[in-house]
């Protein structure tokens, strides 16, 4: 057992959960920034939909000339617009997911470069204020999972929403919410707040 | 070491391909956080990362199997216990490639989806995945429409197992759906069939030819036949041959069931038999695929005039098979029973291009299907397929799968009884042989079940015997010598002779020597008062008879059952109509197409010794493929001309009564199981008994027993002459001499 070797995971660890505290707030706010997109995209479905189901020409409305086309222009013009935005926000989730998967795999790295001086009762050594190396190591790969899967599967439901399938623009702010995982935010709050004597050990 | 308790995996480490060890275990093993461990567990085995339990304890194991063989897929393990050394750590490198193939949740996203966003997400998918070759990345944790990923091919020289970080290059060999994947990994295991090579070959090429060579067929400008419908009686495997062959082609088959289609509201069946072909051409386009249609009689039956709901039925199918067009590449395969009830229309090029027989198995087909059937069970070497196969006239593959399992059931029974053998011996296949009798002749007329008759039970008629001997029981003994002298076996024999000579005796012995299948009709079960059902039923009769061929089919008392057509009063009454329909099927002009049996290849023989058996094989099915007839009358002045001509009745014999040394001869049989005095002198009986009949001289045994019975107060200890004697003069001959020249002036 050698002493630096330990003591430079742990300094490793503090900045991983560091970063994973930063990450987890940037990742909840823009989120909160998608929702109203996601649903002023439902929305746009909605009207796109009632523009096909309504006959213009029997409307008093039919003064207008191409009223049909430009209407749809509009509307198409937004879709787009929004999608576009949901796309910035889609590629600051990934930079977050990035920073903190380099993150982990530098703390994994570190740690088997470093196999041969931590043995087993070292890393499974826990106590009533910290816990052990390998829970740490756990719950920083549980958290980086849940980013990327929830990364991979917003964007899976971004990629196939295309102007023209009417249904599956509608129905994207219900699909978008169902793949909340609330389970998974509390796990990593409980993990903050689980290495908080150990955060302020430093 | 202590063994594992495999548990089920905690639902926070679905998806991070941890295995939970003890500390102690992971120490032993040499393992550190995250190293590599292949568990080997019964039905495959999974790539994993070690990593300690998080309360520290030993003897559990707990395995997520991100990484796992094929086969823990569909049957994942559960509650074993597993030994330490199935757990070893395996060396794991960065990959620099790897060659996958995605499996996806709907066909919908396979055609929507751009092959750069699967791409994209797959490789997002599997980073810092430890993945094996040939193994199976389950997705499912990330629930969107991929879910498996198959590893194809790593790039890496020796090792068969790697880590997969950003800098591996992914690529995509093929996209499947989950459905076709599944259907894939179950076909690998399907059951096999014997006998029946030549028409799954034919099936196998038209389901593989358009998808081997698209280019070729286009080029020729023809379309591939599109339609099969297979045509046999029940239990010969049309059903499994279809299964089979799309297994082995790796097709997917969709199948309709008759009354699954059809509905109760009017339209209902129609549309639900378009959205089972939209189903299939939905299958078809990712790979080859089979639409089958069991039991087509009941979908598709014969329009009528009047508006009933199958017509729509029938003509929603066939604008269906006509509305196929050169994409949809899948191949329509119908089965049936009975293919003359299906619609006309059905049957035509275009809709079912191909009509396959299959017909009740031939005698190699038999022996094939018995081999295969035999080859999961611990069967005797002492055990001739060949003979059993010669035993099973008539037999369909269901009925010798039957026969096999009663044959196994016996063999378990006297094996509980204690003599520790599992083998199954050709005794149990004897037993079973008794009660599993042929499907095809089960609703049959004329099945008997008659007790077996040695020829040594009738006494005298040697001659007689011989002949009879040689009309039967040689062309299924010597086929070979048949087949060299250019013989063949007689059409029919008839008997004839004054009543109580023994001629049903004779047939139910010759019935006995030969292993055929007997049928024996008479007029009660031929006659009926509707018009034209007599003759139905007589030529229903020589059908089934052929299935199950050789086949001796015996009519007894044939004067009244079958008319003549020169002395009779009526032109048209029922004997004379039953009459031509035995002319025309006893030398008519062919088979039906339905009836036809086996196939015309001929195998080829493998070895020099199987050569000589083969052959022998060969001429007996080709010397035994007809159905013998065999008619018995004491009025032969009364029957047709044209029936006793050669070619339909050509062994005409005579059954004399008996003369002295036969009357010898059957007192010598009828006294054997009686105790006869001493002083009994059967000569002298014999010389006193002329113009008795057989059945005469077995009364006369009988009345002096009984008057023995009678006079001894119950207790006779044996029979004496006097009581012989004594019946013998209350009895009187039931021949006359006048009867015996009658008979004498027609045999010759």
């Amino acid at each position: 057992m050698s002493k630096p070797a330990s003591s430079a995971l742990h300094q490793a660890l503090r900045k991983s959960f560091q970063t994973l505290e930063n990450n987890h707030k940037v990742w909840k706010d823009v989120l909160d920034e998608c929702s109203p997109l996601i649903v002023s995209l439902g929305n746009l479905a909605e009207q796109s939909r009632a523009l096909s189901n309504v006959q213009l020409s029997n409307t008093p409305l039919r003064i207008f000339p191409d009223l049909e086309e430009r209407l749809r222009f509009k509307l198409l013009q937004a879709t787009d617009t929004v999608l576009g935005k949901l796309n910035e926000k889609m590629s600051s989730l990934q930079s977050v997911r990035d920073t903190f998967s380099n993150q982990v795999s530098a703390v994994s790295q570190l740690y088997e470069q470093n196999t041969s001086s931590l043995d087993l009762l070292t890393v499974t050594e826990r106590s009533a204020t910290f816990p052990s190396v390998a829970d740490m190591l756990e719950w920083l790969q549980d958290a980086e999972r849940h980013f990327r899967q929830q990364f991979l599967r917003r964007k899976t439901l971004l990629q196939l929403l295309t102007a023209d399938n009417l249904s599956l623009l509608e129905s994207a702010p219900e699909r978008w919410k169902s793949l909340e995982s609330p389970s998974a935010e509390e796990n990593i709050a409980d993990t903050l707040c689980k290495v908080s004597f150990f955060m302020e050990a430093q | 070491m202590k063994s594992l308790k495999l548990l089920s995996v905690d639902p926070s480490d679905r998806g991070s391909q941890r295995c939970r060890l003890g500390p102690g275990l992971m120490a032993e093993l040499g393992l550190s956080l995250g190293s590599p461990l292949l568990v080997t567990v019964p039905g495959g085995s999974c790539l994993c990362t070690a990593w300690p339990r998080s309360d520290l304890s030993e003897g559990f194991l707990q395995i997520d199997l991100k990484c796992s063989s094929p086969s823990l897929i569909s049957h994942p393990p559960t509650h074993l216990n597993l030994d330490p050394e199935q757990l070893k750590p395996v060396p794991c490198l960065k990959l620099k490639g790897v060659k996958i193939t995605v499996v996806v949740q709907s066909l919908d996203f396979k055609k929507r989806a751009p092959l750069r966003l699967v791409h994209e997400l797959v490789k997002d998918m599997l980073k810092g995945v430890y993945v094996h070759e040939k193994y199976v990345i389950n997705l499912e944790d990330f629930d969107t429409e991929i879910r498996f990923v198959v590893i194809e091919m790593i790039n890496m020289d020796s090792a068969t197992a790697g880590l997969i970080t950003s800098k591996t290059g992914v690529e995509i060999a093929g996209i499947q759906t989950v459905r076709h994947y599944m259907r894939q990994l179950q076909d690998q295991h399907t059951a096999v069939l014997g006998g029946l090579d030549e028409v799954s070959a034919s099936l196998k090429e038209m389901l593989e030819l358009p998808l081997l060579y698209p280019g070729t067929l286009s080029s020729v400008g023809v379309s591939c036949p599109r339609g099969v419908l297979l045509v046999g009686p029940p239990g010969v495997g049309k059903t499994l041959l279809v299964h089979r062959v799309a297994g082995e082609v790796g097709a997917s088959l969709v199948v309709v069931r008759g009354p699954e289609v059809v509905g109760s509201r009017p339209g209902e069946s129609e549309e639900s038999l378009r959205a089972v072909f939209e189903q299939a051409r939905a299958a078809a386009e990712e790979g080859p695929c089979v639409l089958f249609l069991d039991e087509l009689d009941s979908l598709c039956p014969r329009r009528t005039g009047s508006s009933a709901p199958e017509n729509r039925l029938v003509a929603q199918l066939l604008t269906l098979m006509d509305g196929m067009n050169q994409s949809d590449r899948f191949l329509i395969v119908g089965a049936t029973n009975r293919p003359d009830s299906l619609d006309p229309a059905l049957r035509r090029p275009g809709r079912f291009d191909r009509e396959v027989f299959i017909g009740v198995p031939t005698l190699q087909q038999r022996k094939a299907i018995l081999s295969v059937l035999c080859m999961r069970m611990p069967v005797c070497p002492s055990v001739n397929l060949a003979e059993l196969a010669q035993k099973t006239t008539g037999y369909v593959g269901a009925d010798l799968s039957a026969l096999c399992r009663e044959a196994a059931m016996h063999a378990i029974q006297e094996n509980s009884k204690g003599s520790g053998n599992q083998a199954v011996d050709m005794k149990h296949f004897q037993k079973a042989l008794k009660s599993v009798r042929p499907s095809c002749l089960r609703s049959s007329l004329g099945r008997t079940d008659l007790s077996p008759v040695s020829w040594d039970q009738i006494g005298g008629l040697e001659e007689v015997k011989l002949k009879l001997r040689q009309s039967i029981e040689w062309p299924m003994r010597y086929p070979e010598a048949f087949v060299r002298l250019g013989l063949r076996r007689p059409r029919g024999v008839l008997l004839y002779g004054p009543p109580g000579c023994a001629k049903t005796t004779l047939v139910r012995a010759a019935a006995t020597s030969s292993h055929c299948a007997f049928l024996s009709v008479s007029g009660a079960d031929l006659y009926s008062p509707y018009v034209g059902d007599s003759e139905k039923a007589l030529a229903q009769l020589f059908r089934q008879a052929r299935a199950c061929s050789p086949c001796i089919l015996f009519l007894d008392e044939i004067d009244s059952l079958i008319g003549s057509r020169s002395n009779s009063q009526t032109p048209n009454s029922v004997q004379t109509r039953l009459l031509s329909v035995l002319l025309n099927e006893m030398d008519g002009v062919g088979l039906k197409m339905l009836e036809r049996r086996g196939t015309e290849k001929i195998l080829q023989a493998e070895g020099a010794e199987e050569n000589r058996t083969q052959e022998q094989l060969e001429c007996q099915e080709v010397c035994n493929k007809d159905v013998m007839v065999v008619a018995a009358t004491n009025r032969p002045d009364c029957l047709d001309s044209a029936l006793l001509r050669p070619g339909r009745l050509d062994q005409i014999m005579y059954v004399p009564p008996p003369d002295q040394q036969s009357r010898l001869a059957i007192l010598k049989v009828c006294t054997t199981l009686m105790p006869v005095d001493a002083d009994v002198c059967l000569e002298e009986l014999v010389a006193k008994t002329e113009f008795y009949s057989g059945a005469d001289l077995e009364n006369l045994c009988k009345e002096a027993a009984l008057l023995a019975l009678q006079e001894e107060n119950m207790e006779p200890s044996s029979i004496k002459h006097t009581y012989f004697i004594r019946s013998l003069s209350k009895m009187s001959p039931s021949l006359s001499a006048r009867q015996i020249q009658t008979y004498q002036t027609l045999s010759r």
